[in-house]
């Protein structure tokens, strides 16, 4: 080279190429990174139609949407009368907390208060809100059928069994419990008058 | 900008641990490269760059793939079925598997040029034979993992690719029988081949990096040839690998990626020589499809191994001209390494590499009585090239090579 190097000119084609390999080399990463997000097919499957007919009264069933466990419980009136008298143990009544915890088809108090749309029918996330458990079913009140697990003045409803969160028989959380979260309120519609969809 | 980082304080900090500094100097900047390399020297970046394109896509789509040939519908089975599923549902899968397959055949187009390079300017002579020979392991382990491969897919080719390939194994004498079951985990290629297939396909790249290490090291031991083959003795015929020869080496990979996306994007079955039509159809082991050939860089031995009317034979002469490059360094013992001032050997290896192309083209087409004749004097070049290099350096007149470059 005969003349002196012309150091700014240099230095801008290098940082040119070099920004440009480095633009180039991040949008490689899109596809790989994007190749593990949930495929269309998985995607697609995010309908479950259910007929809460099938369940027998007080029984609980668990279904999977969208690879999710989902409680469906049928409440008898005995169940149903579980739901009052405890709203100072609650740590979100209303379940207004978040927006999981409420959904659009809860416009009555009396649909809040039950968490579903027809009382004696819910259908509700069975995933706890603390770490993700599927909470064991203890709906009858008092403590004489459950043991320490749950709280002398046991309300009747759920008790998780990886770290004690407990849940009412309308999945509201209850103070003390590590879970900060009601279960989440799903999606749904009565497609006829038993055949619920899901999502 | 690289002495910007070996100046800094947290390269210092890693530099008195590790020694980093010295390592970069010895192996890149200060790591000295003849002055007169051509572009053939560029396919051994470009070799090294598809290998890691090939681990990554591999590794992405192994997250999709199921190596079961367990049946769904119809024909279908659950490995076919989830390379459809990642062709047509999984995000970006139709582009990391046209990636992965594209990748494939270009690994073998840049190694083949590799190869060639290799022997047009003599690098296998002395003091690079162990480097050679790490090469030809190289090479043999890359056609395993793209055999292997090409079994997960589980389409009609796929099927009738293995069932050929490890029927080849059965073809020697006491051990076939058992090594043929041995590779196949049954008596016919069925599910547990597949499983074992998948798991060694996902080996192989592995062992391919420890060895491509060694192949570096031992290249970094004896330095890069030339293309006048000559030994560098003053230092002014040298310049440092870093910056002049990553610069070139990166031109080299825009250049490689121009085609290789030319064909990841508009024509990933390239005519048919990339990925077979007939691998779209599902494994059926009741019926066999009516032409049926390896994938175009695996032609060349397939036609030295029809050549031959006897199995066995067949069999022997295929593993033979593989074998045979491991005692290249041996067979050749001219003192002038590139053919430019061989004139004899120029002609000879030129001829060499065209007879390479009609062996593949032999081994590609559905074959006639000409073509077997065709191939059958091919496959006698093959192997009296290597035959011939043993007596030319006793008659041939080599032009003086230059003092220095």
């Amino acid at each position: 080279m005969t003349e002196q190097a012309n150091e700014s000119r240099r230095n801008f084609l290098y940082l040119a190429a070099g920004g440009l390999g480095g633009v180039a080399a991040a949008a490689t990463a899109v596809p790989f990174i994007g190749s593990m997000f949930p495929a269309a097919d998985t995607l697609a499957a995010s309908k479950t139609e259910f007929d809460v007919s099938t369940v027998a009264p007080g029984q609980l069933v668990v279904i999977l949407w969208q690879g999710k466990p989902v409680f469906i419980t049928h409440r008898t009136p005995e169940l149903l009368k579980e739901v009052d008298g405890h709203d100072d143990m609650l740590k979100d009544k209303d379940s207004k907390a978040i927006p999981e915890v409420e959904q659009p088809w809860m416009n009555t108090p009396e649909r809040r208060k039950y968490r579903s749309i027809k009382p004696e029918y819910l259908v509700i996330s069975a995933i706890c809100t603390h770490l993700g458990c599927i909470p064991g079913y203890k709906p009858s009140a008092g403590r004489k059928e459950w043991g320490d697990a749950v709280p002398e003045n046991w309300p009747g409803g759920w008790q998780c069994p990886c770290h004690g969160s407990l849940y009412d028989i309308s999945a509201r959380v209850i103070n003390g419990s590590p879970a900060p979260f009601n279960l989440h309120a799903l999606p749904y519609e009565y497609l006829t008058d038993t055949k619920v969809v899901i999502g | 900008m690289l002495n910007t980082i070996m100046k800094s304080k947290v390269f210092g900090w890693v530099d008195r641990r590790t020694g980093a500094e010295a390592i970069i100097k010895s192996q890149l900047t200060e790591y000295p490269a003849p002055k007169n390399l051509n572009y053939m020297w560029n396919f051994g970046s470009l070799a090294l760059l598809v290998l890691v394109l090939q681990i990554l896509t591999g590794i992405f789509l192994a997250m999709y793939y199921k190596p079961s040939a367990a049946a769904t519908y119809g024909h279908y089975t659950v490995a076919f079925d989830s390379v459809e599923r990642i062709m047509r549902d999984v995000n970006f899968g139709w582009l990391l598997r046209y990636m992965h397959a594209v990748g494939a055949s270009a690994f073998f187009v840049v190694v083949y040029m590799h190869i060639g390079r290799g022997l047009y300017y003599g690098s296998y002579k002395e003091p690079r034979e162990l480097l050679w020979i790490i090469g030809v392991v190289i090479l043999l382990i890359m056609q395993g993992a793209a055999f292997f491969g090409y079994l997960l897919p589980w389409g009609q080719m796929s099927f009738w690719g293995a069932t050929v390939i490890t029927n080849l194994f059965g073809a020697l004498p006491v051990i076939g029988e058992y090594l043929q079951q041995l590779l196949r985990g049954g008596f016919a290629v069925g599910d547990p081949t597949l499983n074992r297939f998948f798991s060694l396909h996902y080996l192989f790249p592995l062992l391919l990096v420890a060895i491509v290490g060694g192949h570096v090291h031992a290249l970094h031991v004896v330095h890069s040839n030339n293309p006048e083959g000559i030994d560098l003795t003053k230092d002014e015929e040298k310049i440092m690998f870093h910056p002049y020869y990553t610069i070139k080496d990166a031109f080299g990979v825009a250049v490689f990626l121009l085609f290789y996306c030319y064909f990841v994007f508009f024509n990933p079955q390239a005519w048919g020589f990339f990925i077979e039509v007939d691998n779209y159809v599902p494994a059926n082991s009741l019926a066999t499809p009516s032409h049926i050939a390896p994938v175009w860089y695996l032609t060349p031995w397939y036609t030295i191994l029809r050549s031959f009317p006897d199995k066995l034979v067949g069999v022997l002469a295929m593993g033979g001209s593989l074998a045979i490059l491991f005692a290249l360094p041996f067979l050749d013992r001219s003192k002038v390494r590139s053919a430019r001032y061989r004139p004899v050997f120029k002609q000879m290896v030129i001829l060499f590499f065209i007879d390479v192309i009609v062996l593949g083209y032999c081994g590609h087409t559905p074959p006639t009585p000409t073509l077997k004749l065709v191939g059958q004097i091919a496959t006698f070049y093959y192997f009296a090239f290597f035959f011939l290099l043993l007596i030319v350096p006793k008659f041939e007149k080599t032009k003086p090579v230059p003092e220095g470059i």
